[in-house]
């Protein structure tokens, strides 16, 4: 740690607003298919993390930060095979067939939860800040997920055992961070804040723009496309089956799209 | 005159640049960006070969896309329209999906690389899949069969192709088969229905049939009926990848083939289930081999050539391939190292070159190092700052320390020269050890590759003692130079190679001349000389879920995280500090740190 640089300790406490939301959470997590179907995504995000840990390994100059980020990225892996795992073992005494439905993905975010990281192009020190903050989100959260976990002991005890990780993980990120950028880190850490705020806003928005848009096509679909569909079938029905033939010139001509 | 091709948006983007009518530079952007199959529009890859040849985006004659994309929105929207009102669902999302990106694709190119409008050209899938497996092999005249899930609206095409006396190149397309009807999507919805996943795992449903018995063909051929032209159609009563988005099969299928199989839970072959599955896969690996096989042969007959060129992704199929070179008729089968869209890219380039400018014919290198350079003494580094043991060695210390190594039962990361273009590791990016115990076989499925015990490992063996070793018909050896063919491994030596023997005796091999990677070539003349068996067990340079290795600091940080005892990057040599001291060293920088 840079001399005379005092940092608070990471410590494992939920914050406020994921306390607010523990109900939710038990009501969540309370239902076997929903767990089943947490733990893979959950599986999946931890493995997407560690790759992109792994590349801010693979990218950066300090050799004391490769070395970290190597451990890290090994860190999510395991976490990963650990949700795998005891995704798979509940799914064989659940005869749960993985259907669609509401899980609450959104109420209850994985590791990274809904972050997105681009490595290329980052700075050693905005890589820490960002994982600093998103090893504290996810700390707090799974905090909230063992603490629910009651009834589902060994469920409770992946959690526990990542947990213990991810207090080294939000530790080395904060020291590096103080390390690397002496003076100016908290404006690192400010400037994460920030851009998660900013990145969750535009998640919110395109979400909307998304649901919108699907909303409208459907009309559209329903309005406009009976009359094209009638048509596409009726010259489906006339469509032969087998070969058909390449009609020399067909695609000599590269300047179109069509 | 420069041309850069472009394979983008589904799946395994990649850029090739073509100079004078030679590749140059051919990449697939999952190398560079570290994500697995990776659709983007490929700009790490085009700046890769920008870079290598030396070149601004003002200096491109053309940039020619793989595909037309409003055709392949003609086909997404008349499908949608033909489901209707089934396809409700899947609609807004394809929609969505095609309006936002895909089928802006003259801008898109446009104003990434700031090259006007007029200089871009579009290839058809078909077409680019034809260009990539006849203008990159070595031969005159030959015809052509291409075969993947789906273009615009093709599946499967067969044509032919001819480098003209006076330099000029034509290449026909005769008839094609279209959409839903695709020998891709039979094989892909199985692949889905196993369990595994699609447009990915499908080398898997090939691995798994050898542990099989065809026994389900007769349900299969309900699937795919022939038409009395010698085509085929798909029953859709069995599909819905032609009509939704959440599963390619339907319940009639399922009423068929029983229960689909959970992809969190491996497979035992021991059990029924297991056994069930794997004759799944046997089932419709047969009945693909025996559609190609009589598809080809009608070719054949109709051509009178002598040799057949395979693209798309079928043509990754070594199985059928090597059928197709016993049964079709056609002498030589040439299978491009990138078959499938990757390979689009150099198809499209070449054929622009070729066929849209007339451009004169140029021998292409027939090698598959068209990507990045690894640097060893950036490995050097890496490792010296991490205190691992690293020597840079002259070329011939080298094969014999890294022959000793292997010897004494070693696996190596092997990294040297150009990245491959294409799915397989050929001797640039490879994982290497000793091919002949089941051990061996097991500690790298368990230690390092971390994937199903049921899926075989490739050999490598040099040119020379190919036939001694593998039961190759004539014309294997081109099929076997990018591990494009499954032959069986010669009986007397099956328990001498158990490592890279598969179930049912073959091996999907790689046949190595001494000019295309001369240093793998003799670290395998090395090994046989202390062994008297010159053949290594050669498997790519990624961990299970990662794109193959491309730099020095890929292949460390892969190195690192496996058990993989002896990495090697152009002269030198790496190996780890002891596991115990490494296990002491990562715990003292975890306390240290926290």
């Amino acid at each position: 740690m840079a001399a005379g640089m005092v940092l608070a300790r990471p410590h494992e406490r939920p914050t406020a607003f994921d306390r607010m939301l523990a109900p939710v959470h038990r009501w969540i997590w309370s239902d076997t298919d929903r767990r089943i179907q947490k733990l893979l995504r959950f599986g999946e995000t931890e493995t997407d993390g560690g790759r992109d840990i792994l590349r801010a390994a693979e990218v950066t100059s300090d050799p004391l930060l490769r070395r970290l980020y190597l451990e890290h990225a090994i860190d999510e892996f395991r976490h990963g095979v650990l949700f795998r795992h005891r995704a798979a073992a509940l799914l064989k005494v659940s005869a749960s067939h993985l259907n669609s439905g509401f899980h609450g993905d959104w109420l209850a975010p994985g590791g990274h939860g809904l972050d997105d990281l681009q490595v290329d192009g980052e700075s050693d020190c905005d890589m820490l800040a960002f994982l600093h903050l998103s090893e504290k989100a996810a700390a707090s959260r799974f905090t909230v997920y063992r603490d629910v976990m009651q009834n589902d002991l060994l469920t409770r005890a992946v959690f526990e055992e990542i947990l213990r990780d991810e207090m080294f993980h939000m530790g080395y990120t904060l020291t590096q961070l103080a390390r690397v950028e002496p003076r100016r880190h908290k404006r690192h850490l400010w400037h994460a804040r920030l851009s998660r705020l900013w990145k969750a806003y535009l998640r919110l928005a395109s979400g909307l723009a998304g649901i919108l848009g699907s909303f409208l096509l459907t009309i559209q679909y329903f309005v406009f496309l009976p009359a094209f569909a009638w048509l596409a079938k009726r010259a489906a029905r006339q469509e032969p089956s087998g070969w058909t033939t390449v009609s020399p010139g067909r695609g000599d001509s590269l300047d179109r799209q069509y | 005159m420069n041309i850069l091709g472009i394979s983008a948006h589904y799946h395994d983007s990649a850029a090739a640049l073509v100079v004078d009518g030679v590749p140059v530079c051919a990449v697939q952007e999952e190398r560079l960006s570290r994500h697995k199959g990776d659709a983007t529009f490929p700009m790490l890859a085009i700046e890769s070969c920008l870079q290598q040849a030396g070149i601004e985006p003002n200096q491109l004659d053309a940039v020619v896309f793989y595909e037309r994309p409003m055709l392949k929105f003609d086909r997404i929207l008349t499908c949608a329209l033909r489901a209707f009102p089934r396809s409700w669902r899947a609609f807004p999302t394809a929609m969505k999906n095609s309006l936002g990106e895909k089928v802006w694709v003259r801008g898109i190119i446009s104003s990434q690389l700031g090259v006007p409008g007029r200089k871009i050209l579009f290839t058809e899938h078909h077409q680019s899949h034809a260009a990539a497996a006849f203008l990159t092999a070595p031969t005159r005249r030959a015809a052509i069969m291409t075969a993947d899930a789906v273009g615009e609206w093709a599946t499967l095409s067969v044509g032919d192709g001819e480098r003209m006396l006076n330099g000029s190149t034509r290449i026909r397309r005769f008839r094609e088969i279209r959409f839903p009807h695709s020998l891709g999507m039979l094989y892909s919805t199985f692949t889905a229905y196993l369990g595994f996943k699609v447009n990915e795992d499908e080398y898997k449903v090939m691995g798994l049939a050898a542990y099989g018995r065809p026994t389900l063909v007769d349900q299969v051929r309900k699937l795919i009926r022939r038409t009395p032209d010698g085509a085929f159609a798909l029953d859709l009563n069995y599909f819905e990848f032609h009509n939704t988005a959440e599963r390619s099969y339907s319940s009639r299928f399922v009423e068929l083939f029983g229960p689909t199989r959970n992809p969190y839970e491996p497979i035992d072959l021991d059990t029924a289930e297991g056994q069930r599955f794997a004759d799944c896969a046997a089932s419709v690996q047969r009945v693909l081999e025996d559609t190609l096989v009589e598809i080809a042969r009608v070719l054949h007959q109709e051509t009178g050539l002598q040799d057949l060129c395979l693209g798309g992704g079928v043509a990754l199929n070594g199985v059928a391939n090597a059928r197709l070179l016993a049964e079709s008729g056609f002498e030589r089968v040439f299978v491009p190292p990138a078959p499938g869209d990757a390979g689009c890219a150099i198809g499209a380039a070449l054929y622009c070159d070729r066929i849209h400018f007339g451009n004169p014919d140029r021998d292409v290198p027939d090698h598959p190092f068209w990507g990045p350079w690894v640097d060893g003494s950036e490995l050097a580094r890496l490792a010296r700052e991490d205190s691992h043991f690293a020597v840079e060695l002259q070329d011939g210390a080298l094969i014999d320390q890294i022959a000793d190594d292997l010897v004494a039962g070693h696996i190596v990361g092997w990294m040297e020269g150009a990245l491959e273009f294409g799915p397989r590791a050929l001797g640039h990016r490879s994982i290497l050890a000793a091919p002949h115990t089941t051990e061996m076989r097991d500690r790298l499925n368990h230690e390092i590759k971390y994937r199903e015990a049921f899926r075989p490992f490739a050999p490598v063996v040099p040119i020379d003692a190919a036939t001694h070793y593998f039961d190759l018909p004539p014309g294997g050896k081109r099929l076997a130079r990018f591990m494009s063919g499954v032959f069986p491994v010669r009986p007397e030596w099956r328990s001498r190679l158990e490592a890279i023997t598969h179930v049912d005796g073959t091996a999907r091999v790689q046949v190595l001349e001494p000019a295309m990677a001369p240093r793998l070539h003799a670290l395998l003349e090395a090994y046989g000389q202390r062994t008297g068996i010159p053949v290594l067990l050669n498997t790519s340079f990624n961990l299970a879920g990662e794109p193959i290795v491309n730099r020095a600091v890929e292949g460390y940080s892969t190195f690192l995280r496996c058990k993989i005892d002896v990495l090697v990057g152009g002269g030198t040599r790496v190996i780890k500090r002891t596991s115990a001291t490494a296990k002491t060293e990562a715990a003292k920088l975890k306390e240290e740190v926290a």
